[in-house]
């Protein structure tokens, strides 16, 4: 094993705050990471992209702290930090100069009590008009932006809490008031529903003092929601669907999407290396017959996203050489996913994917704030934080009849969901041929 | 829901005692034949990256052939004479190691990413790639074709679009700035497999070559592993060293460039000019300047458009420092809408540096640049990557180590001397992708400037590669 252990410890405050410190004193860094166990499946109907939007309110103040005092006593300590939303949680984190690791659980522990006593409509009309922004910079001006979105709506059923993303719907946004605000941060923003990681160069008794100091007055929210209604799936979409897609491209590319196991379920490590073996760079089956041999593509990709209610998406696309047939580009890229379906991956192949696994695992696990983001991850949604460590082991022990398994059940035609995106003029063309 | 009120600490903590902190020392060495070799042990570090850099990028090639540096970068790692190109990547992957090889404008490097274990046999194949490539035609060929369709992607995506047109209309069409480091559909169309060759030929000098390795080294000797794969090569007297670069500008007067985008629902907006080389002696107060007026979160830039108009996701500002004066930029996307006071907001700010800034800046932007930089070293990647930059640029060993410092004797003069000597106000050009029926009346009305207005003819079809492939 070249990934070194992570000796970290694990326990929780009075209030329900959950605290994992590992040291490390390599660089006289620190990193602090919060996940909060709330995501856009959090989001009730009418109400999407507010978790997001919630994010940036998170930095326009608190009792102590004025609109955007967060980030510039962060920047001006010489830290960096963000905040980010996915459909499962949200976290926000700092890494610091190690010897300023204070001033960064102090701006947390002042947001996560105290963040209403700040909160204006002003602030919230703002961060409205920035997110706003933001959609129309990330997804709807940008070519084939909306694949994204449309991949969650057509792999998800519409009462499902993964059928929109992240991002939100424009009139949600439109709608969301000052009441929505307090409300999301009172169910949601407390300390019981929070993992908060440190690791670096830092001192474990100190940290928890600290933390002590900071958090411990923060009261805990007896009534968090503990389940999401709607998130049982079948494991399969029981059909294929299929999506045209007019928009404004040079090329068309076609996108595949695929309910897969949830996250922590060891078969979806199996189809991380599935991933890896079909389109995981150059060497990956897909770029080497698609792109180089048989030139139908421009470009390949498949991947998962590992979500822990229902399903997992598994999604992956090829951009089609122009004047290309895309029924054979098509046909081409399925044949590929069926043959590692049917027949397992050679050992030298398994053995290649799994070398590059370890590299990738040793490359992010020297950045303290993968580290922190990581152990953050594994004990909010495995309450297990110790996955940090038996991740690149389980992968490592993946077999290669597990690699054909799982793409047997998941790369199935039932369960795919085709869409395809074509320049608008050529979509033109293409409908008035038809008719 | 609880009714407990939260209790907080009002007090804002102070620092601690910083923690001493050094960049990592550089051990130096020469082969014979000329070739520097740049050690750096980083205990700890088991991700090794090793970067062989060659200095002269794109500025280096004809006019006439924009573009062949990048594709022979692309093309190098496709086969040598010993693996073809799936050779090639397979033994890469065995050792878990990955390797890309890419040029920019000022330096070609080959890059290595391996955990150091398997260092020594993956510099085998970094030695390879560099003294015996192939450029087989058929490959070489894809790459074109695929550069000449990045080039159709590169008009379709808004923000693409913006920094080719703002480069097309700040720079000179003399100069190699004005155009994409990776050529235009025009030039890369006449690279094949011999402007490659031609172009590695004229490059690939021991004696110009920098090897650099940083990462735990415990156990390795550098350049002893440089001696047994490098030793061999012999100095090309022949081969060229990197000449003077033409930055002229396009004009000296304030001007717009408005690329009529139809149904776009933001506008891209570039605003500036050529800036500065990295090679200037006021390169930290640049730094400190370019940090408050749009690097920071609480840049001027950022503060105004995103924090108190709302009219952004992220509005930024820098200086593109390279061997010849890069440009400098103010970039938003806004919402169309508000295109014309989001420019008016960004000159103001670009008008106002020049008067000088707060102690508070100051202070705010001179910390973070100071107390981030330990920050930025984390990893091997990160440290050989800054090498590779002064080896570019011939800077001394010790600029890295110089930094803090030099950074923290930055002055309010120093600022609003480096602010009027790189930012011209009257000299901007305005550049926006977007489309312009939804701003061009209240733009015209703005008066800013003679406006140019470019507006697609309907896209052609890229190229006649389909007919090769047949």
């Amino acid at each position: 094993m070249l990934v070194p252990t992570i000796e970290f410890s694990d326990e929780r405050l009075a209030n329900g705050l959950r605290l994992i410190v590992a040291e490390d004193h390599l660089a006289p860094v620190a990193a602090v990471n919060i996940w909060y166990g709330v995501g856009s499946k959090h989001e009730q109907p009418g109400k999407t992209g507010f978790a997001h939007l919630f994010e940036h309110v998170m930095f326009q103040g608190s009792a102590h702290v004025s609109k955007a005092e967060h980030i510039s006593l962060i920047q001006s300590v010489g830290g960096t930090m963000n905040g980010t939303t996915w459909l499962d949680r949200t976290n926000y984190f700092e890494t610091m100069p190690s010897h300023q690791l204070e001033l960064a659980l102090w701006l947390e522990a002042d947001r996560m009590g105290t963040l209403l006593d700040a909160l204006s409509q002003d602030n919230l009309d703002n961060q409205r008009d920035v997110v706003k922004n933001e959609k129309r910079w990330s997804y709807d001006n940008r070519p084939y932006g909306s694949w994204w979105e449309r991949m969650l709506a057509g792999l998800f059923p519409d009462d499902h809490p993964y059928h929109h993303s992240t991002i939100g719907s424009m009139a949600d946004l439109d709608a969301a008031s000052l009441d929505d605000v307090k409300g999301f941060f009172r169910t949601h923003y407390a300390p019981n529903n929070a993992v908060l990681s440190i690791v670096g160069d830092v001192d474990r008794g100190q940290v928890r003092r600290w933390v002590e100091r900071y958090f411990g007055g923060i009261p805990a929210n007896p009534g968090l929601p503990v389940t999401i209604a709607g998130a049982d799936l079948p494991p399969v979409l029981g059909g294929e669907r299929r999506e045209a897609v007019a928009d404004r491209v040079p090329h068309a590319r076609i996108y595949w999407g695929f309910r897969s196991p949830v996250f922590g379920d060891p078969r979806l490590d199996a189809l991380d290396l599935a991933g890896q073996i079909l389109a995981g760079g150059k060497g990956s089956r897909l770029h080497r017959r698609l792109v180089r041999d048989e030139r139908l593509a421009l470009d390949v990709s498949l991947s998962s996203a590992g979500c822990v209610l229902g399903a997992s998406v598994t999604a992956g696309w090829a951009t089609a050489r122009p004047g290309i047939d895309l029924a054979v580009l098509e046909a081409a890229y399925w044949e590929e996913l069926e043959r590692l379906a049917t027949t397992p991956p050679s050992a030298d192949e398994l053995e290649r994917a799994k070398a590059l696994t370890e590299a990738d695992e040793l490359g992010a696990l020297q950045r303290v704030e993968e580290r922190a983001d990581r152990l953050s991850m594994y004990a909010t949604l495995f309450d297990d934080p110790d996955l940090v460590n038996r991740m690149l082991p389980r992968y490592l022990a993946v077999t290669a009849e597990q690699i054909r398994d799982v793409c047997r059940d998941v790369f199935r035609a039932d369960n795919r969901l085709v869409m395809v995106f074509q320049p608008a003029e050529q979509a033109v063309a293409d409908a008035e041929a038809a008719a | 829901m609880s009714a407990d009120r939260a209790v907080v600490v009002a007090e804002r903590p102070a620092a601690a005692e910083p923690r001493p902190y050094a960049f990592p020392d550089v051990a130096r060495g020469c082969l014979a034949n000329g070739l520097a070799v740049i050690a750096v042990d980083m205990p700890g570090r088991p991700l090794l990256t090793a970067s062989l850099v060659v200095p002269g990028g794109a500025t280096e090639e004809p006019a006439d052939l924009a573009g062949a540096t990048t594709l022979m970068a692309r093309a190098i790692t496709e086969g040598t004479r010993s693996h073809d190109a799936v050779a090639l990547v397979e033994a890469l992957e065995r050792l878990g190691a990955t390797l890309h090889a890419e040029a920019g404008w000022d330096a070609l490097a080959i890059s290595l990413d391996v955990p150091a274990g398997r260092f020594a046999a993956a510099l085998d194949l970094v030695a390879e790639v560099a003294a015996e490539p192939t450029f087989p035609d058929a490959e070489v060929e894809r790459l074109r074709e695929e550069r000449l369709n990045d080039i159709l992607q590169a008009r379709a995506d808004p923000r693409r679009r913006a920094e080719d047109a703002f480069i097309g209309t700040v720079y000179a069409p003399s100069s190699p700035y004005h155009r994409s480091s990776a050529g235009t559909t025009e030039t890369v169309g006449r690279l094949d497999a011999a402007t490659s060759r031609a172009e590695l030929a004229r490059r690939f000098d021991p004696a110009r070559m920098t090897l650099i390795v940083g990462g735990d080294l415990t156990g390795l000797d550098v350049e002893r592993l440089a001696v047994e794969r490098f030793g061999g090569w012999t100095a090309d007297p022949a081969a060229m060293a990197p000449g003077p670069i033409d930055a002229t500008p396009a004009a000296s007067h304030r001007r717009l460039h408005v690329v009529h985008r139809p149904g776009s629902v933001q506008t891209e907006i570039r605003i500036g000019h050529p800036g500065a080389p990295r090679r200037i002696p006021d390169f930290h107060a640049l730094s400190v300047m370019g940090a408050i007026l749009g690097g920071l979160f609480n840049s001027r830039l950022n503060r105004v458009l995103r924090e108190e108009k709302g009219y952004t996701y992220g509005a930024h500002a820098g200086f593109d420092l390279r061997r010849a004066a890069g440009p400098f930029a103010a970039r938003a996307a806004v919402d169309s809408a508000v295109t014309v006071p989001a420019i008016r907001e960004t000159l103001a700010v670009l008008e106002a540096i020049g008067g000088g800034v707060s102690q508070a800046e100051l202070d705010e932007a001179r910390d973070y640049l100071v107390g981030v930089f330990p920050l930025r070293f984390e990893t091997a990647g990160a440290v050989v990557g800054a090498l590779s930059g002064l080896v570019v640029h011939g800077l001394p060993d010790d600029e890295l180590a110089r930094y803090r410092p030099a950074i923290q004797a930055v002055t309010r003069d120093d600022v609003a001397a480096a602010a009027a000597a790189h930012v011209h106000p009257d000299e901007l050009a305005i550049v926006l992708v977007g489309d312009a029926d939804a701003f061009l009346p209240d733009l015209e009305a703005a008066d800013l400037g003679p406006i140019e207005i470019e507006r697609d003819a309907p896209s052609p079809d890229p190229e006649a590669s389909d007919d090769e492939a047949a």
